[in-house]
């Protein structure tokens, strides 16, 4: 169960795109979780050496293409969020489950403010604290990724 | 224990004498790096968009799969809506119909005259901007932008820079073409302005988008004469806008002590929420001068161009302002 394939991550992130691409309807779209970015980073805190700094780089490369933002500025921002990922990566095994949960809620209201100060540089206006609800959601998407893949803090099956 | 939970993470870091790849740190500082110089490349030089068109249009399966559900259920919906409501749209389609041809009919001898009288007096005639009908695949992706994607592209004629209007008034330009959809900028968006007249006086004024559903008319004095609930229509000025479609109503007025300037703000008419087909217009001028200049050879480019935009600017100016000066203006400038 433990085993991580590259086909999985893969297969993981191009349906996480489907669903970016996916035409919300109305306003739903404000509630529409990063889906990306949380795919991302669970296979970034679950298998760094099958998916690192770079896919995360790529990945926002593809929500900048897909979105048609100015490219690199979601790039940027999943790189570094990438990078504090990882960088409290080891440390995972001693989280419990709320510990984690508040530690994605960090790396994702990361990402945001990270993207909105990119976007009022390049001169779009202030979208309120709206722009903070995809946090909430992408968090509802993070229990969905533990429910189907396995959690990362304490596995029930412990090889010994 | 504690050893099987380690072999359940796989390590990150490994020891230096096992080593497979360049740190975290060093990772995103060239990651972050390399994404800086794109973000500068995309927005000072336009060496990408080669790019974005290329991924868009492979893009574009992935996107087909994506809209299937909520087409599917239009479809169906569609397939399933009841019978009388069906007999009654039919019976106001054909009343509204008629009541555009009844209009039609006077429009077309008022056109007619028009023309004649233009031919009178050596003016030019305007051309009637065609349009395209499309239709809005979908709201843009991320929804603190003013977007819209609509399903017309490169394979159907469409460039950038074409107005684009609904029925209710105009809905903003075509600012990125892909080879089967295009994204319209609203006219409400920060970076799109659109020249517009008061409908009730005439006055001219420029509209920038204010974002959050508003526009914005800036720079125009306290003691302007402009009402809440005026209409606000396209100048024609441009030559990408046609003259008289309606663009907003001002819907607040607010006079700062300390600026010079009063502060309009209004709200486009057009209903891009509740609409889904909308109409993309060509723009005559541009593409007759673009026939010209194709004709035309290199060294002679330049002075056509510069009398095209005479040209283009000169009827609607005049015709706005003081049309008694027209055939003076036209006659004399062949010459």
């Amino acid at each position: 169960m433990r085993h991580t394939s590259l086909v999985s991550v893969y297969i993981s992130l191009i349906i996480a795109l489907l669903c970016q691409l996916f035409p919300w309807v109305g306003q739903s779209v404000i509630f529409r979780p990063d889906f990306m970015l949380v795919v991302t980073l669970y296979w970034l805190l679950r298998a760094p050496h099958l998916c690192n700094v770079g896919t995360a780089c790529f990945v926002g490369l593809l929500v900048d293409l897909a979105t048609g933002s100015l490219l690199g500025q979601h790039a940027l921002s999943f790189c570094f969020t990438a990078y504090v990922a990882l960088s409290y990566q080891r440390r995972l095994v001693l989280f419990n489950k709320g510990q984690l949960l508040a530690y994605v809620l960090i790396l994702l209201l990361i990402e945001r403010v990270l993207i909105l100060l990119l976007k009022l540089f390049t001169g779009n206006e202030n979208p309120g604290l709206v722009y903070l609800l995809p946090i909430i959601s992408g968090l509802l998407l993070w229990q969905l990724m533990i429910f189907i893949f396995g959690g990362l803090t304490r596995p029930k099956t412990s090889t010994s | 224990m504690l050893k099987g939970v380690h072999q359940n993470l796989e390590t990150q870091q490994t020891p230096a004498f096992f080593v497979r790849g360049a740190s975290a740190f060093s990772r995103m500082v060239f990651f972050c790096a390399l994404s800086i110089t794109i973000m500068a490349i995309d927005s000072r030089l336009n060496y990408l968009s080669q790019v974005r068109q290329a991924f868009i249009a492979a893009l574009h399966p992935l996107e087909v799969v994506a809209n299937a559900p909520g087409a599917w259920y239009r479809d169906t919906k569609k397939y399933f809506s009841a019978h009388n409501k069906l007999v009654q749209e039919n019976y106001i389609l054909k009343q509204q119909a008629f009541e555009h041809q009844v209009a039609l009919q006077r429009f077309n001898t008022i056109q007619a005259e028009n023309e004649h009288l233009r031919g009178l007096l050596n003016g030019n005639i305007p051309n009637q901007p065609k349009g395209m009908l499309g239709e809005i695949s979908h709201m843009g992706r991320d929804p603190f932008t003013h977007i819209v994607v609509v399903n017309r592209g490169n394979q159907h004629n469409i460039k950038a820079g074409l107005a684009v209007v609904d029925s209710k008034g105009v809905i903003g330009q075509v600012t990125r073409v892909y080879p089967f959809t295009s994204e319209v900028t609203l006219i409400t968006d920060k970076e799109l302005s659109i020249p517009i007249q008061i409908e009730r006086n005439q006055l001219r004024a420029i509209a920038f988008g204010g974002g959050n559903n508003t526009l914005d008319i800036p720079y125009l004095p306290t003691n302007v004469d402009i009402k809440v609930g005026d209409k606000l229509v396209t100048s024609g000025i441009d030559g990408v806008y046609p003259a008289g479609l309606a663009v907003a109503t001002v819907t607040k007025i607010e006079q700062n002590p300390e600026s010079p300037f009063a502060k309009i703000i209004s709200t486009p008419v057009a209903e891009v929420t509740n609409h889904l087909q909308l109409l993309l217009l060509d723009l005559p001028d541009a593409r007759e001068a673009e026939i010209k200049l194709t004709s035309e050879t290199p060294e002679t480019k330049d002075r056509e161009v510069k009398k095209e935009k005479l040209n283009l600017n000169k009827p609607n100016i005049k015709t706005n302002t003081k049309p008694n000066t027209m055939p003076k203006v036209n006659a004399n400038a062949p010459h």
